[in-house]
C-alpha cells in the first residue's frame, strides 16, 4: 500500500534523525571529556615553555578553560547548534572553514579508494568462489594475505618510490583539486588511493568470497547450473546479488571509519585531508578544532551506515520488511 | 672562509626547544664531510666591540663544505618562474610576535618579512631594515635608526613607531615577551628613530634582533597586521615578496614585491608544500615535484654534494646548528646525584653512535655546550669515554642508595627509539638499566616545562653565541629544565650579557662551561649542520646579498633567503 510504505519511510528516516542527534550529542560529549582527561595541555602548546605561569592562568581565563567541562560543553554546543562551530584556538582559522578545506580531501580519497579495492576485490572474490580450493583460489587467497599483512606506510612509500620518483608517472605529494586539474588530481590522489585500498581489497575479497561459495552451494543455483545457464550469467544474475550483503554491510563500515582514519596517508603524501586535521587538533589539545571534527566524523559515519541499511534493503527486501516492522 | 655559524641572540622560544625535539629526529643529520679537514678550521675572533654587531658576533667552523658557493659567473640571472619550496611543517600562523617557527616557517617569514639585522657574510651582525643599531657605553641605552622611504605591502611606512609597536607587541606576547625582557622603555626621537632603554646593560642586544628560531623580535610585521585579531593569517611585512594565498597544510604562495626596497627579486612566485614526512619531502624533490629541499641528515647531504659535482643539483650547506644532545633531570633521583650522570656521560660511545647515524668523519665529538672549534669553547671537566670508569662510579652509587633505574624519554620515530636503544645498550653495560618512553612531541615538552621527567633526548642548548644559552642555565628564568645552576654560574651568565668585548665575555663562559663540566647535566653528542638541495636549474641560493651588495649568510641552520635566488629558463 503506497501511503503505508511511504508513512513507513517517514518513520525510518526520522528515526534515523533521532538516532543521530543522540549519537552526535554522545559522542561530542565523550571527545570533550576524553580530551580534558588526556595529558597536556592545549595552553602549554600554545604558548610555548617560555610562557610564564601568569600568562597561562590569563590564557586560561581567556579561554574559560577553568570551567567546569559540562560548562565548556554546553557552550559549545549552544554555539554549535547555531552553526558556529568556533575558532581554531591554534591556528584562529574558523573551524568551519577548515573543515571545508579538508573534507572534499578526503572524501574523495576514501571514494576513489573504495571503487579501486572493489574493482579488485569482487573479481578476486568471484575466481576464486568458482572453484574453492583450486590452485586459482590459493593464489589468490595468498595474495589478499600479503595485502593484509603488508604495513600501510610501507605500501605508500613504495608506490611512491616506484612511481612517482622512478616512473614519475604521479605526483609525490600534494593535492590538486579536481575542479583546477580533473587529470592532476586524480595523478595526485592515485597512489594514497590505492595505498590505502589494498588492506580492503583482502578484506572484502575474502568476505564476499565466503558468501559466494555459501551461494553457489543453495539449490537456486544448482537449479541454473542443470537448466545450462552459463556461468556468468549465474554469478551476475543469481549469486552476486544475495552474497553482497556481507560485502555491503563491511564497505560502509570501512568507509566510516575511513574518514576518520586517512591519517597515515594524508601524511605521507602531504595531502590536506581531515585526517592531519584531526591529529593535529588532537596533539594540540586543540578541542575546538577536534569538536569539529567529531561533527563531521559521526555525521558521516551514521549517513553512510544509513544508507547502508536502505542499500541493505534494495538487496534483500526481507531486510526493509524487517526494518519497517 | 666557509659559511659559519652565527647563533640567535639570548632568547630561544618554544619552538627552538621543540625543534630541539625535532633534531632528535632530524640529528639523522649532521654529516656530510667530503672535506673532513675542514673539521680543523680555526675559528675567527669576534670584532672589538663598538657598534652594532661587532658586539656579539659568534663563529663556529662548519664541518661540511661546499665549493663553489656562488653560481656560476657566467650565468645571468633572469626574472620569472615560480619556485616549489618543500617545508617540514605546517605553522599556526604568520604573526611573528606570536606564532612560533620551525624552519619551515621562518623560510616563509624571511620572503614576508625583512628583519631589522642580519649576518654577514662573516657571521657577523648587522643592520638590514635598520641603517645603524647603536648602543651606549655600558649597552643600557640602544638607538635604533631605520632607513628612510621603506613602506609595507600594505603601503604603511616602516618608522619608528612602526616598530615601536611590533616591540610593544612582542612585549604583550605570552610566547615571546621573555626576549625583550630587558626592555624598560621606548622613546621616538623623530619618525625614523627610536631609543630603547634597557633595565641592565645589554651588550648582545643586536643579536635578539636578527629572525631565528625562537627569536622572532626583528622580523617588522605592518601595524596594521599586529592589531587585526587573525592578522597571521594574512600577513603584512616589508619583505621582497608580498603574500597572497594560505590553504593550511597544503600551500603558501606569496608574489614578488615589486615595489621592494631593494632590488625587486626575481622569481614571480614561491609555493611552500608543507610536506611532514621526511622520507616524501625527500622523494618529492628527487622526482622533481619540489625545487628546493633541506636536509640535516648527514648521509643525504652527502649524496647530494656527490651529485652537484654532476650538475645534477645545487647544494648551499648553512652554518652549524644546534648540537645533539641528552638532557637529564638534576632534581629527580637517581639523576640528582653527579656520580650517576658522569657515568651516563662516560659510558656513551660517540663513534658507535655516530656509526648509526652514518655521521662518521663529520659530527664531530663536543665536549660542552660549544663545539671544540667553537670561538667561544674553552675545555672544563667533561668526562671521557671510560666504561671502566663509569661503572665504578655506578657500582659504588648502587652499593649506596641502590640500583640506577630511569625513564628516557624520546619521540615517537622508530629511528629516534633504535637511537634510544643504542644508548640503552651502552648503559645497560654499566650496570644501568633505561627504560625506554616514546611520547608525541607535544607530550615531552610539556613533561620537560613540568620537570616530570628523568632522562630525554633533547636540543636548542649549546652552539653558537652563549648568551642564547642563558634561559637553559640561569636559576631565574623558570626555563632550566635540567634544574641545574650554580651561583657562580648565573654571576658569570649575566656578567657575560651585560659585557660587550668578545675576550671578556669568553671568560665568563669559560666559567659557564667549568661548571657544566663538573656537573654533567647535558650528554653533549655531536654538531649538527643544514643544507639547501635545489634542482640544477635554480640558482642564487648562496648569492643572498645585503643592502650594500655585500654577501649575506645565505644558510642558517636550516634557514635561507630567496630574494636572490633565480630559475634557468
Amino acid at each position: 500500500m503506497p501511503t503505508a510504505r511511504r508513512n513507513a519511510g517517514v518513520n525510518l528516516f526520522l528515526s534515523r534523525l533521532l538516532r543521530l542527534v543522540a549519537v552526535l550529542l554522545a559522542v561530542t560529549a565523550a571527545s570533550f571529556a576524553m580530551i580534558s582527561l588526556l595529558p597536556g595541555d592545549l595552553v602549554t602548546n600554545m604558548l610555548g615553555a617560555n610562557a610564564t605561569q601568569a600568562d597561562r592562568e590569563a590564557a586560561r581565563q581567556d579561554l574559560h578553560l577553568d570551567d567546569a567541562v559540562p560548562v565548556r560543553y554546553a557552550r559549545w554546543l549552544g554555539n554549535a547548534v547555531q552553526g558556529d562551530l568556533g575558532i581554531s584556538y591554534r591556528t584562529r582559522q574558523p573551524v568551519a572553514e577548515a573543515l571545508g578545506q579538508r573534507l572534499g580531501v578526503t572524501l574523495e580519497l576514501v571514494l576513489l579508494s573504495q571503487l579501486i579495492a572493489l574493482a579488485f576485490a569482487i573479481p578476486m572474490a568471484i575466481f576464486g568462489a568458482l572453484r574453492p580450493g583450486s590452485i586459482l583460489d590459493r593464489i589468490l587467497s595468498g595474495v589478499q594475505l600479503a595485502m593484509l599483512a603488508t604495513p600501510g606506510y610501507l605500501v605508500a612509500i613504495t608506490l611512491m618510490a616506484v612511481f612517482a620518483v622512478k616512473l614519475g608517472w604521479f605526483d609525490t605529494t600534494g593535492f590538486t583539486h579536481l575542479t583546477d586539474d580533473p587529470l592532476g588530481n586524480l595523478k595526485s590522489l592515485l597512489l594514497p588511493s590505492i595505498a590505502l585500498a589494498l588492506e580492503q581489497v583482502a578484506l572484502y575479497a575474502r568476505i564476499l568470497r565466503t558468501d559466494l561459495v555459501a551461494t553457489f552451494d543453495q539449490d537456486y543455483i544448482w537449479y541454473a547450473r542443470a537448466k545450462g545457464q552459463p556461468t556468468k550469467r549465474i554469478v551476475l544474475n543469481h549469486a552476486l546479488r544475495p552474497s553482497s550483503i556481507g560485502l555491503v554491510t563491511i564497505t560502509g563500515v570501512s568507509l566510516g571509519r575511513m574518514i576518520g582514519g586517512t591519517v597515515l596517508v594524508e601524511f605521507i603524501f602531504a595531502l590536506p585531508g581531515l585526517g592531519r586535521f584531526t591529529i593535529d587538533a588532537i596533539n594540540n589539545r586543540d578541542f575546538m578544532a577536534l569538536q569539529g571534527s567529531v561533527v563531521v566524523l559521526t555525521v558521516g559515519f551514521v549517513v553512510i551506515n544509513f544508507l547502508v541499511d536502505i542499500l541493505l534493503g534494495v538487496i534483500d527486501p526481507r531486510i526493509r520488511a524487517g526494518g519497517a516492522k | 672562509m666557509g659559511s659559519r655559524s652565527v647563533r640567535p641572540s639570548r632568547s630561544r622560544g618554544p619552538l627552538r626547544r621543540l625543534a630541539g625535539l625535532t633534531l632528535a629526529v632530524a640529528f639523522v643529520a649532521a654529516c656530510g664531510g667530503n672535506d673532513p679537514s675542514a673539521a680543523t678550521t680555526p675559528t675567527t675572533v669576534p670584532g672589538t666591540g663598538g657598534s652594532t654587531g661587532d658586539t656579539t658576533q659568534v663563529t663556529d667552523a662548519p664541518v661540511l663544505t661546499n665549493a663553489p658557493t656562488t653560481t656560476d659567473p657566467t650565468l645571468n640571472p633572469v626574472k620569472g618562474g615560480t619556485l616549489v619550496v618543500g617545508i617540514e611543517g605546517e605553522s599556526t600562523g604568520y604573526n611573528p610576535t606570536v606564532d612560533p617557527w620551525a624552519n619551515g616557517g621562518h623560510n616563509v617569514a624571511k620572503a614576508i618579512f625583512d628583519p631589522l639585522a642580519t649576518y654577514d657574510g662573516t657571521g657577523k651582525v648587522v643592520p638590514y631594515l635598520a641603517e645603524s643599531i647603536e648602543g651606549n657605553a655600558d649597552a643600557t641605552v640602544w638607538t635604533i635608526t631605520l632607513r628612510a622611504g621603506i613602506t609595507f605591502h600594505n603601503g604603511e611606512p616602516l618608522n619608528a613607531a612602526a616598530v615601536q609597536t611590533n616591540f610593544a607587541a612582542v612585549q604583550a606576547s605570552a610566547a615571546y615577551k621573555d626576549q625583550l625582557a630587558l626592555l624598560a622603555s621606548m622613546k621616538v626621537v623623530d619618525d625614523l628613530t627610536l631609543e630603547l632603554t634597557m633595565s641592565k646593560p645589554w651588550g648582545t642586544f643586536p643579536n635578539v634582533l636578527v629572525g631565528n628560531i625562537g627569536n622572532q623580535v626583528g622580523y617588522m610585521a605592518a601595524p596594521a597586521m599586529l592589531a587585526s585579531p587573525d592578522g597571521g593569517r594574512s600577513p603584512i611585512g616589508t619583505g621582497p615578496f608580498k603574500f597572497a594565498e594560505w590553504v593550511p597544510d597544503d600551500h603558501l604562495t606569496v608574489e614578488r614585491n615589486d615595489a621592494y626596497w631593494q632590488t625587486p627579486a626575481y622569481l614571480d612566485k614561491i609555493t611552500f608544500k608543507p610536506i611532514p614526512d621526511s622520507t616524501s619531502r625527500k622523494a618529492a624533490f628527487d622526482a622533481g615535484d619540489i625545487d628546493v629541499y633541506y636536509t640535516g641528515s648527514s648521509s643525504e647531504l652527502q649524496d647530494y654534494l656527490a651529485k652537484q659535482t654532476s650538475g645534477d643539483v645545487n647544494v648551499t650547506i648553512g652554518a652549524p646548528s644546534e648540537p645533539d644532545m641528552v638532557m637529564m633531570n638534576t632534581l629527580k633521583p637517581p639523576l640528582d646525584d653527579v656520580r650517576v650522570r658522569r657515568a651516563l656521560a662516560m659510558s656513551v660511545d660517540i663513534p658507535r653512535l655516530y656509526d648509526y647515524l652514518d655521521a662518521t668523519g663529520v659530527k664531530q665529538p663536543m665536549h660542552g655546550p660549544y663545539a671544540d672549534n667553537s670561538y667561544w669553547y674553552t675545555a672544563g671537566n667533561y668526562p671521557d669515554y671510560d666504561v671502566a670508569g663509569a661503572k665504578a662510579l655506578i657500582d659504588e652509587y648502587v652499593a649506596e642508595k641502590g640500583p640506577v633505574e630511569f625513564d628516557f624519554a624520546g619521540n615517537q620515530d622508530p629511528f629516534i627509539t633504535s637511537y634510544q636503544q643504542l644508548f640503552q645498550s651502552m648503559w645497560a653495560e654499566i650496570g644501568v638499566t633505561a627504560n625506554i618512553v616514546s611520547r608525541a612531541q607535544g607530550e615531552n615538552i610539556n613533561a620537560v616545562v613540568a620537570g616530570d621527567y628523568q632522562v630525554i633526548l633533547w636540543g636548542g642548548v649549546g652552539g653558537g653565541d652563549p648568551d642564547s644559552d642563558y634561559q637553559d642555565f640561569h636559576s631565574g628564568t623558570g626555563l632550566n629544565f635540567s634544574g641545574f645552576n650554580t651561583p657562580a654560574m648565573d654571576a658569570a651568565l649575566d656578567a657575560g650579557r651585560a659585557l660587550s668585548d668578545p675576550e671578556a665575555r669568553k671568560a665568563q663562559y669559560a666559567i659557564v662551561q667549568q661548571e657544566l663540566g663538573d656537573a654533567v647535566p647535558y650528554i653533549w653528542t655531536g654538531t649538527n649542520q643544514f643544507g639547501v638541495v635545489t634542482k640544477a636549474t635554480v640558482h642564487g641560493m648562496a648569492d643572498y646579498k645585503l643592502a650594500d651588495g655585500t654577501p649575506g649568510q645565505p644558510v642558517t641552520g636550516g634557514q635561507f633567503f630567496l630574494k636572490d635566488v633565480w630559475i634557468q629558463q
